[in-house]
């Protein structure tokens, strides 16, 4: 550990700046979803009851509005100071206090700096790629906020029925503005990163759907408030262990830690190995029409497909993670703004405040992605430690000393406890994720274009079909998600 | 409060076809930009516009599906694939020179066009539709995917057959063929390296990409 001081500031400058960042979205979100309505509502005439109606609404909007600069200045930072470690570098830090402030400076100086547009290219066109690169990653989040909020009422109205499909469709907008940059602006190398960026944009985004409608497969929805609610209690029921496989054995061990689980109610008088025959081998009877005496065959299937599910899914996150990498153009999959040969791909030309929207919208889609997986497979809001083993550890003890503490701000509807745990477990979780992108950023060479096609459609997409197909047939004998 | 209720009411009645005027502003003249703009490449990307204000009437329907389906699969991707391949075929970017039509041949396009525009009214005109005030369903989804893969899965297998037609087709448009040795002409090379039945699978001499 001979750069443990240079982890431990890393650790400092993440947990200030998530204290900044979710601070500023935390008090915009309570004075215009909460406290100003609650003035408002001291008035009784039509004019404050609409207006108050309207700021509950817009709420959703204005979090992100808020969220997103801040959160792309940390994201830069952390990349830079991350980078500088694996790399056995120092990274920024002169700019404020240990170099917090270098990104902040950084946009200011972009937003400062001339807006240039090069010589023969298509003005109006130039100045809308930014605008169509920028504009899905803000509404196209919309329906994970109602998620990782655990479904708070201020953030009901983003929710979709259909909506992961609906980020599905928005997060794949962007690649319509490179292409359209890397053509208005005039320049060989922006085109072929535009038409680069396409190419993997269309292969990519194959395995990366595939992927997610494998988890949809094992939730029966599409709705991400209602699979992020399913994965609750713990680590064994995320979509990432089997997309519910594991219940069973999660009921069992909770019965056999604990008696007093209050939601286990109707088996409590049952003992843990009965859970586990009603659970797995008794559907598994029943798919295959297997008589009572075939009970071995039946738990060896049953053990079979559950592994088979866990496996699936595992290489599904997998497929997810990488598609999305090459979804947003992280390294390896920098292709389209690979500096070594095209300068620096579609945003050559591009300077001042459009480059700056360049740039903040590839952050907040690598937030996007990040918070797609941690909904999807892992979880959502919800606590890794499941409540058997949470309650031995004393988890009650310490959610009752939290509440205690947070009392007065709860009291002014400040805070609401069980968005706040959830909102803090899917930043932990999102953050990790992003922390992993830049792991591999540091680690991995850039692909070529050949061996990016060539991995794309001959390994991802027909891995991704295998794993589709073998959720469709394992999910027969083992109870998942769906339906409960 | 009578006020607000008076509001409440109106919108409630108007809005749809508020913001059914206003997508048919957007997508109007955009359509109009599709086939009237000099840069073709331009006219690709306005196409991805009229996609994505169609996706907006189907999304008036509450047809929250297919109007996702229309913007990921028709705004960005066919578009997107339409678009490259005019930049692949017309890499300088050059506005292409286009000059008017002769007559002749400017009556036979107004003719199609109304053949056309006969076909598709007939068609689509509202005299026979009826009307259902059934409330709509709200897993509409479930509906869709339920519907295709019983009702109409005969109709999707002949769609998915469709596509890997094209899916060969483009493989073998886009596979590389050996150039033909100097000194030998064209016909002895298929004949004497790839065997009797290469003359047929033969593409034709033109570059690939001006024969699409």
């Amino acid at each position: 550990m001979r750069n443990g001081a240079e982890i431990l500031k890393l650790g400092t400058l993440t947990i200030t700046w998530w204290c900044i960042i979710f601070g500023a979205v935390w008090i915009a979100c309570y004075l215009v979803g909460v406290a100003l309505p609650m003035m408002l509502s001291s008035y009784d005439s039509d004019m404050a009851r609409m207006t108050a109606e309207t700021l509950k609404a817009l709420t959703p909007i204005l979090s992100v509005l808020v969220f997103i600069p801040i959160n792309a200045m940390f994201m830069v930072l952390i990349e830079r100071r991350a980078l500088a470690i694996f790399t056995v570098r120092l990274g920024p830090n002169r700019v404020g206090p240990d170099g917090y402030l270098q990104t902040a400076a950084d946009a200011v100086k972009l937003l400062f700096k001339e807006d240039i547009t090069p010589h023969g290219a298509d003005a109006f066109m130039f100045t809308l790629a930014p605008i169509v690169f920028f504009a899905p990653s803000i509404f196209g989040a919309m329906p994970l906020l109602a998620a990782v909020t655990n479904y708070h009422e201020l953030f009901q109205i983003v929710n979709l029925p259909t909506g992961i499909f609906f980020i599905l469709a928005a997060s794949s907008v962007p690649v319509v503005g490179i292409v359209m940059g890397g053509w208005a602006s005039n320049n060989k190398y922006s085109l072929v990163g535009g038409l680069r960026s396409a190419a993997q944009a269309i292969s990519y985004e194959i395995p990366l759907v595939l992927s997610l409608v494998t988890i949809c497969l094992l939730a029966g929805s599409l709705d991400v408030v209602q699979i992020a609610k399913q994965q609750s209690g713990g680590i064994l029921n995320w979509n990432i262990l089997g997309g519910g496989a594991l219940r069973g054995l999660d009921a069992a061990l909770a019965l056999k830690f604990s008696n007093s689980a209050a939601s286990l109610q109707q088996l409590s008088a049952m003992s843990p190995e009965q859970v586990i025959k009603s659970s797995y081998v008794e559907p598994t009877m029943a798919a295959l029409g297997l008589a009572a005496g075939q009970e071995s065959m039946a738990t060896i299937i049953a053990v079979i497909a559950v592994l088979v599910l866990i496996g699936a899914t595992f290489i599904a996150y997998g497929l997810y993670m990488t598609g999305a990498c090459a979804e947003i153009n992280r390294i390896p999959f920098d292709l389209p703004e690979a500096e070594s040969e095209l300068v620096s791909g579609y945003n050559t030309e591009y300077s001042g405040i459009k480059f700056a929207i360049f740039f903040l919208a590839e952050f907040t889609n690598l937030f996007i992605v990040a918070s797609i997986a941690a909904v999807m497979f892992l979880g959502g809001g919800d606590c890794p430690v499941p409540a058997w083993l949470g309650n031995a550890l004393g988890g009650p003890q310490l959610a009752s000393v939290i509440n205690q503490v947070l009392n007065p701000l709860i009291q002014i509807k400040l805070v609401d406890p069980p968005t706040l745990f959830a909102a803090i477990w899917v930043i932990l979780k999102v953050y990790s994720i992003v922390f992993f992108a830049v792991l591999i950023r540091g680690t991995l060479p850039r692909f070529r274009i050949d061996q990016l096609m060539d991995f794309g459609w001959k390994r991802l997409i027909p891995l991704s079909l295998i794993v589709f197909l073998l959720v469709v047939f394992a999910r027969e004998f083992v109870n998942v998600h769906v339906g409960s | 409060m009578e006020q607000f209720e008076m509001l409440k009411t109106w919108a409630e009645t108007n809005v749809e076809s508020v913001m059914f005027y206003i997508l048919a502003t957007i997508s109007i003249p955009l359509a109009y930009g599709v086939i009237l703009d000099r840069a073709i490449i331009r006219s690709g990307f306005i196409l991805i516009g009229v996609f994505g204000s169609i996706c907006g009437f189907f999304l008036l329907l509450q047809a929250q599906f297919l109007a996702l389906a229309q913007l990921m699969i028709y705004a960005v991707g066919i578009t997107l694939v339409i678009v490259i391949a005019l930049m692949l075929t017309n890499p300088r970017m050059e506005k292409a020179q286009l000059s008017t039509a002769s007559p002749a041949n400017q009556l036979g396009a107004f003719m199609v066009a109304v053949g056309l525009f006969m076909t598709i009214y007939l068609s689509v005109r509202p005299e026979n539709w009826t009307l259902s005030s059934e409330p709509l369903d709200t897993a509409n989804v479930e509906v869709l995917g339920r519907a295709l893969t019983t009702d109409y899965s005969l109709p999707f297998e002949f769609a998915s057959v469709l596509l890997l037609a094209a899916l060969i087709g483009a493989v073998m448009l886009a596979k590389a063929d050996k150039p033909p040795k100097p000194g030998e002409d064209d016909y002895e090379y298929s004949v004497v390296d790839d065997g009797p039945t290469a003359g047929d699978a033969r593409p034709e001499k033109e570059p690939v990409a001006s024969g699409r």
